[in-house]
């Protein structure tokens, strides 16, 4: 099986002398193609902010993220946005839709920032699957927080990424719409052979992943 | 109350930016509200000061009344002070120009106190023999003498309305005159009461009101003309004193400009101070939705708004105020260095008054005016945005999610989403404050444009043009109903009418000259013009300007040989505007004054036209100057223009003096060269100029504010959306990209509106300055320079911004952005 996201020696640290946080510290992992990896850790454990320069959102004090095969710190900027855009899906715990934009227009928005045509059928294939065929005109602040998620998920599968991250997605639903997502993140995943890494607290759904990694005070624990 | 209003401290902290701009635009509201009556004022008065030194101080005279007149009207309720004046003669003197007459005047002592008159040395005479005279007498008579020397000089005594025959007599000098080269002398009632019989003594009684502490310029005229008609006095021999009571009474005119130009003021701070809150509002939904979880009342709400913005305009006000009177004394002092090219007398006393600060510069009730109305503007601007947040709803809040524009449940949208597109959202998601937005910025540049065009259509050399011919005119003295001089009526000038085919001629002799215009004019009444004492004289024009009446006719035709008739006239629509009731066709029938013979004729009006005052010289009946000529029986040439080969020949102009000679009253003519004219133009031209475009200006920072805010806000607001948008893939390129459309938007939206309207509005304005002759305003003249610099202002404000405001969201983390909540 191949590697699709390596990361080797990284390192980010907030503040300075008594006030310095290591978000992240020393850390280096695997996350293999295909794979449905989780993340886990307590609040304040540096999960998050690993998941962030995994996706380049922010850089890193030291060390690398290598996605397929690139070295994403290498890239300046505007290379790394665009390689966000084609390599990187992400899916956030508060949603994260354009309030401006309707449904269709919220997961068509990476396609467009990346100069892509929309192939209608296949984003109608992927609304199909979130079950939102219908509110395609709809504005996001008329969505139940579960659609909101599954919109968001539409939006991160449209681009056809590499690598899917996603930072708590069912941090703000209810338990019962937290299994629906659950189940429909896992199913895309495996229909759209997707790799996914997943942050979360939850041990519950840490448990439906393949692989899970802990991570304690910015470090890997363990590996599952 | 007293959380209230420490929330609205903190609200005060929290949105420092907002509030620094708001901030801002009450400080520049606050200034011009300051600056502009301060400065009016400061002017008007410096003028009126001068005034006050140099005019006399009487508010009117009656002439040539007896003394029961004078004893009646002296008892009337209204009079106040009153002096009398008396001419007994005049003192024949040889000069080099001819003889110059020096006038014999008595005055008593009320009236030397409201003339001015003051002197150098000694007293005003009280025995017979006693003289008081300026120095330049005895150096012309070739005497010397001091006080209580006697003097032998000549006079003649007015007597049954002429000069009598020259005697002699044996004066005392009382005393000089302060004035050295006044052609007066003074002498003793007993003196008056000697030599002439009552009925040769006429008195010109010069009075002041008494209550009219409070009165208009208006009504002190009124009042005058009133008395006058109560005792039969004659409206001719009335004479008001306008410089001295424009001086000292407040003229309506000036007060209605002073309004106009603060109520455009307030209007810019209301429109640009409500904007910025407005936009502001939107961005703080769930700041006052969390305050009314916690129990906050519509009331208390309100009172946050409105606090917040009342401590921001407390912080405003006294430092616009410290600015303004810091500035006061620095945009006097440009005022007099701009007039100070101008060199009249009454420009230098002007200036001297401002520059050694004879008057006060500062007034306790403008600082409260302004105060006042800037607090009325912030409140006024605060009512709606206190409204909106006051109705914010719990649930309304909490579920805001940002700019979301109208409440939209769903939108067709687009099929693919591309930069442009986004552009196109953010704006028209919410059109109302899109529109509010463009139509804010665009009132200051639909002001701009507005006055720029009125600017842009005149010029000195335009105003000089449109009331000269040539490049010197030469005029008789006429002047009308002046006892002193009766030989200035109309219709003795034309018996004797010095601008005749003689000088013409030696006027064509002098070197450089090119050609001489003669224009004339027959003195015409009654009939239609019976009561108005507007345009009632026939203008004669010279066959050269037969193209440009021509040219102007608006309405009819006119042929030169209609105009030779006699009988046909081409009027100025001036004239159609007295009497709407004239048009083409229209037969009139008019009283010619034929000097002391008058004729009824009926003219027939065969075209209106739009000329300038060099055309018609202000009268509104046109005719060919040989028909003109012929209607009566003597010379009624009444202006000349000569033009020179060269613009401006200082050897021409010392030769037209010399033959226009050096007294104007031995000569009767007068002469006045375009280069004077223009000059004087010029000064006033600069004036008008610098003070519209330094308010200009000034409203044009107040509306860059607006600008400012809007994308700050714009920006700000979205700022987690931008984060979104990066995190899935926008570069900082697109972002970019992103942000300078939609500043294309308002940029462009903003042109259209502020260029497009007006341009339209400029227009009207000009036509509604054409008709009314302001600025000599006669041909269209877009403001093209004022356009562009619109324009470039515009595109590189919003450029600037759009390049700040991308950069300063980059400064941010892609993390802080993303996380980012109120």
């Amino acid at each position: 099986m191949s590697i699709i996201l390596k990361v080797e020696d990284l390192v980010k640290y907030y503040g300075e002398g008594e006030n310095l946080v290591k978000a992240v510290d020393h850390t280096s992992l695997q996350v293999e193609r295909g794979k449905f990896t989780a993340i886990v850790g307590r609040s304040g454990s540096g999960k998050s902010t690993l998941l962030h320069l995994l996706g380049g959102l922010d850089r890193p004090d030291s060390g690398r993220v290598i996605i397929d095969g690139k070295d994403i710190f290498s890239l300046k900027d505007d290379k790394l946005a665009k390689f966000r855009r084609e390599k990187i899906g992400f899916i956030f715990q508060d949603f994260n839709l354009i309030p401006s934009l309707n449904i269709w227009e919220n997961v068509v928005l990476p396609l467009g920032l990346d100069n892509r045509r929309v192939d209608k059928a296949e984003v109608n294939k992927i609304f199909d699957k979130i079950g939102l065929s219908e509110k395609k005109k709809a504005m996001p602040n008329t969505l139940s927080g579960g659609q909101k998620q599954r919109t968001a998920i539409a939006r991160a599968l449209v681009t056809n990424p590499a690598i899917i991250l996603a930072d708590e997605p069912t941090g703000n639903l209810d338990s019962q719409t937290e299994i629906e997502v659950m189940s429909l993140l896992k199913s895309c995943v495996s229909e759209f052979g997707q790799t996914l890494v997943m942050i979360t607290h939850d041990e519950t759904i840490a448990q439906m992943a393949d692989v899970v990694i802990v991570i304690e005070d910015g470090k890997v624990v363990s590996r599952s | 109350m007293k959380t209230v209003s420490q929330i609205a401290y903190d609200n005060l902290k929290y949105h420092k930016s907002k509030n620094i701009l708001t901030g801002i635009a009450i400080f520049l509201t606050t200034f011009l509200l300051f600056i502009v009556p301060t400065i009016g004022k400061d002017i008007i008065d410096a003028q009126y000061e001068m005034v006050n030194e140099i005019y006399p101080e009487w508010y009117g005279s009656y002439a040539d009344i007896d003394i029961n007149t004078v004893h009646s009207v002296s008892a009337h309720y209204d009079i106040g002070t009153w002096g009398l004046q008396s001419d007994v003669g005049v003192i024949p003197v040889k000069d080099v120009s001819g003889e110059v007459k020096f006038s014999m005047i008595y005055m008593d002592k009320n009236g030397v106190d409201l003339s001015k008159q003051t002197l150098a040395e000694g007293r005003f005479p009280e025995q017979e023999n006693e003289i008081v005279i300026s120095k330049i007498l005895l150096e012309m008579l070739g005497m010397e003498g001091q006080i209580g020397d006697t003097i032998t000089i000549p006079y003649q005594l007015i007597k049954d309305g002429g000069y009598d025959y020259k005697e002699e007599g044996n004066f005392v000098i009382s005393g000089f005159l302060e004035q050295e080269n006044a052609a007066t002398v003074f002498i003793s009632e007993p003196f008056l009461q000697e030599k002439l019989s009552e009925e040769d003594i006429s008195y010109q009684f010069l009075f002041q009101l008494g209550n009219v502490e409070h009165a208009t310029t208006d009504n002190v005229e009124d009042t005058i003309n009133e008395i006058a008609k109560q005792f039969e006095i004659s409206e001719k021999n009335i004479v008001i004193n306008t410089s001295y009571l424009e001086a000292n009474y407040v003229d309506p005119a000036f007060l209605q400009i002073v309004i106009v130009i603060l109520i455009i003021v307030v209007f810019a701070g209301i429109i640009t101070i409500y904007s910025i809150y407005y936009v502001s509002m939107a961005q703080r939904v769930q700041e006052f939705g969390r305050l009314k979880a916690v129990g906050a009342t519509k009331r208390q709400i309100r009172q946050v708004v409105l606090r917040e913005g009342m401590f921001v305009a407390l912080c405003a006000i006294p430092l616009a105020l410290l600015f303004g009177t810091l500035m006061t004394r620095v945009i006097l002092l440009l005022f007099v260095n701009i007039l100070e090219g101008n060199g009249n007398l009454s420009v230098a006393i002007t200036k001297e008054i401002i520059a050694e600060h004879k008057i006060a510069f500062f007034h306790w009730w403008i600082y409260l005016l302004a105060i006042v109305v800037t607090l009325l503007t912030v409140y006024l601007s605060l009512l709606k945005p206190m409204k909106m947040a006051g109705r914010v709803s719990v649930i309304e809040a909490m579920r805001f999610q940002g700019n979301t524009g109208r409440n939209m449940k769903s939108r067709k949208g687009y099929d693919e989403i591309r930069i442009g597109r986004l552009a196109k959202n953010n704006i028209f998601s919410n059109r109302k404050k899109s529109l509010i937005t463009i139509l804010s910025m665009s009132i200051t540049g639909v002001f701009i444009m507005v006055v720029a065009t009125v600017l842009s259509c005149t010029s000195p050399e335009l105003i000089t043009n449109t009331d000269f011919n040539g490049e010197y005119a030469i005029i008789p003295i006429v002047q009308s109903g002046d006892k002193e001089h009766p030989e200035w009526e109309w219709t003795e000038v034309q018996k004797n009418n010095p601008l005749n085919e003689e000088l013409e001629q030696k006027i064509l002799a002098l070197d450089g000259v090119t050609r001489v215009d003669m224009f004339s004019m027959v003195d015409v009444g009654g009939g239609l013009f019976e009561e108005e004492d507007y345009g009632e004289d026939i203008i004669g024009l010279p066959k050269e300007y037969a193209k440009e009446l021509e040219d102007g006719i608006i309405e009819g035709s006119a042929t030169w040989e209609d105009l030779m008739s006699g009988d046909k006239v081409v009027i100025d629509d001036t004239l159609v505007r007295w009497y709407p009731e004239l048009s083409v066709g229209s037969k009139i029938q008019v009283t010619i004054h034929d000097n002391d013979r008058d004729y009824e004729k009926e003219l027939e009006i065969i075209a209106i036209g739009d000329y300038r005052g060099g055309l018609t010289n202000y009268n509104c009946m046109i005719m060919a100057k040989e028909a003109a000529d012929s209607l009566v029986s003597y010379n009624v040439n009444r202006y000349a223009f000569v033009f020179a080969d060269k613009e401006y020949d200082e050897a021409l102009e010392n030769a037209l003096f010399e033959i226009v000679g050096e007294d104007e009253m031995e000569t009767g003519l007068e002469m006045r060269a375009k280069q004077t004219d223009y000059k004087l133009n010029k000064t006033m031209f600069q004036l008008v100029n610098s003070v519209c475009y330094i308010f200009l200006g000034i409203l044009s920072v107040i509306c860059i504010m607006n600008l400012i805010n809007t994308m700050i806000n714009s920006v700000n607001v979205r700022r987690k959306e931008f984060g979104m948008m990066q995190a899935i893939g926008m570069s900082d390129g697109q972002l970019q990209k992103m942000l300078f459309a939609e500043g294309l938007f308002y940029t462009l939206g903003t042109l259209i509106v502020s260029v497009g309207a007006g341009s339209l509005l400029g227009y009207g304005a000009f036509l509604w300055a054409k008709s009314e002759g302001i600025l000599g305003i006669r041909t269209y003249q877009y403001p093209v320079t004022i356009a562009i610099i619109v324009v470039i202002t515009l595109v590189v404000v919003q450029a600037f911004l759009v390049l700040m405001l991308g950069k300063s969201v980059k400064k941010e983390s892609l993390i802080e952005r993303i996380r980012f909540h109120e």
